[in-house]
C-alpha cells in the first residue's frame, strides 16, 4: 500500500464510514441499472439493446482465493 | 415500472418514499410490499435517502424486510405474483425480524489464522471451512452478548485487514447495551467496528430483483 492511501479502518472509522456502511446495507448482492442503447448508422437504427447490469462489490460475485497451502 | 421499499407487517399509515412521495401499500395475504415510483439514478444522495426512507418504515412497521436499492417489479400484478410464490418465506423471515432490528460488525485482524500442522488434509479443510463459517475467535464477544442475539448472520471478506462482517439481530432498545458490551470486547489480533441499530437488511430474502 502507498504511504499516502488511508488504511481501510481509517475509512472506515472516518466520515465515509457511515455512507460504506449505508452502500454495504442497502446495495449488498448488488443493483440493477436498467438503459437502452440503439446503434445506428447514417440515422437509420440497426440494433436496439435493451441491458439490465449489477453493479456490486467484487467480493460478492467473486470465488473466495484458495488458501495457501 | 414500480420500485419496492419493503415488505412488512404492521404497515405505517402514511409511509413516504425516498422523493418524499406516499407509498402504496399492495397486501399480499400474511403481509403487505410498500410500493414507490421507480427507482431513481444511482448515487449517494439516492442512497442515502433511499436508505433513510427505509428506516423510517422499519421504525414505524411491527417487521419489517427491507429491500434493496433498485429492487422493482414491471406492475403490482407482477409483484404480487413473485411475493405470492415466496409467501413461507417471506412470512418466516418477517417471523425473525419482528420487533428486532439489526446490528454490524466489522472484524478486523491480520488474516486467517494457520491451519492445524498435526491435521491430515481433510481435517485442515473442514476445520478451515469450520473457523470461515463461524469464526470463532468472535466466541468470547458471542458469550457476553448472550441472550441479546437474536440471529446471526456472517459473511468472511477475503480482503487484508477485513476478516469478517458479522449482523446480529437484537430486540429493539437493546441496541445501547448491544453497542456498549461489543465496543467493550478486547481479543489480541482483533478490532471491531460496531454500527447500529439498522433495520434488518442482512435478515430479508432478496426480492423483486429483475
Amino acid at each position: 500500500m502507498s504511504p499516502g492511501k488511508p488504511k481501510l479502518e481509517e475509512i472506515l472509522e472516518g466520515a465515509d464510514g457511515s455512507l460504506l456502511e449505508i452502500i454495504d446495507h442497502v446495495l449488498n448482492k448488488g443493483v440493477m441499472v436498467h438503459g437502452e442503447l440503439v446503434l445506428g448508422v447514417a440515422g437509420v437504427d440497426l440494433i436496439y439493446l435493451r441491458l439490465s447490469a449489477v453493479l456490486c462489490a467484487a467480493d460478492k460475485v467473486l470465488p473466495a482465493p484458495r488458501e495457501a497451502k | 415500472m414500480i420500485g419496492l421499499y419493503a415488505i412488512v407487517q404492521g404497515a405505517p399509515k402514511r409511509a413516504v418514499g425516498a422523493r418524499g412521495e406516499p407509498l402504496r401499500e399492495l397486501s399480499c395475504g400474511e403481509f403487505s410490499a410498500l410500493t414507490g415510483e421507480a427507482p431513481p439514478q444511482l448515487s449517494v444522495e439516492a442512497l442515502r435517502a433511499y436508505e433513510a426512507a427505509v428506516r423510517r418504515i422499519a421504525e414505524a412497521s411491527e417487521a419489517c424486510l427491507p429491500a434493496r436499492f433498485g429492487a422493482a417489479a414491471e406492475d403490482e400484478e407482477s409483484l404480487r405474483s413473485e411475493l405470492a410464490a415466496r409467501a413461507a418465506e417471506l412470512d418466516q423471515a418477517l417471523q425473525l425480524v419482528r420487533g428486532r432490528e439489526q446490528m454490524t460488525l466489522r472484524v478486523h485482524g491480520l488474516g486467517a489464522p494457520a491451519p492445524l500442522t498435526t491435521a491430515g488434509a481433510g481435517a485442515r479443510y473442514l476445520e478451515d471451512r469450520r473457523r470461515a463459517r463461524k469464526l470463532p475467535e468472535l466466541d468470547p464477544l458471542r458469550a457476553a452478548l448472550g441472550s441479546l442475539i437474536r440471529a446471526e448472520h456472517l459473511e468472511r471478506h477475503w480482503e487484508p485487514g477485513l476478516l469478517a462482517s458479522v449482523y446480529h439481530l437484537v430486540d429493539r432498545g437493546a441496541s445501547v447495551e448491544y453497542q456498549r458490551t461489543a465496543s467493550g470486547f478486547r481479543s489480541e489480533g482483533l478490532r471491531l467496528l460496531v454500527s447500529g441499530p439498522w433495520p434488518a437488511w442482512s435478515f430479508a430474502p432478496e426480492v423483486a430483483i429483475p
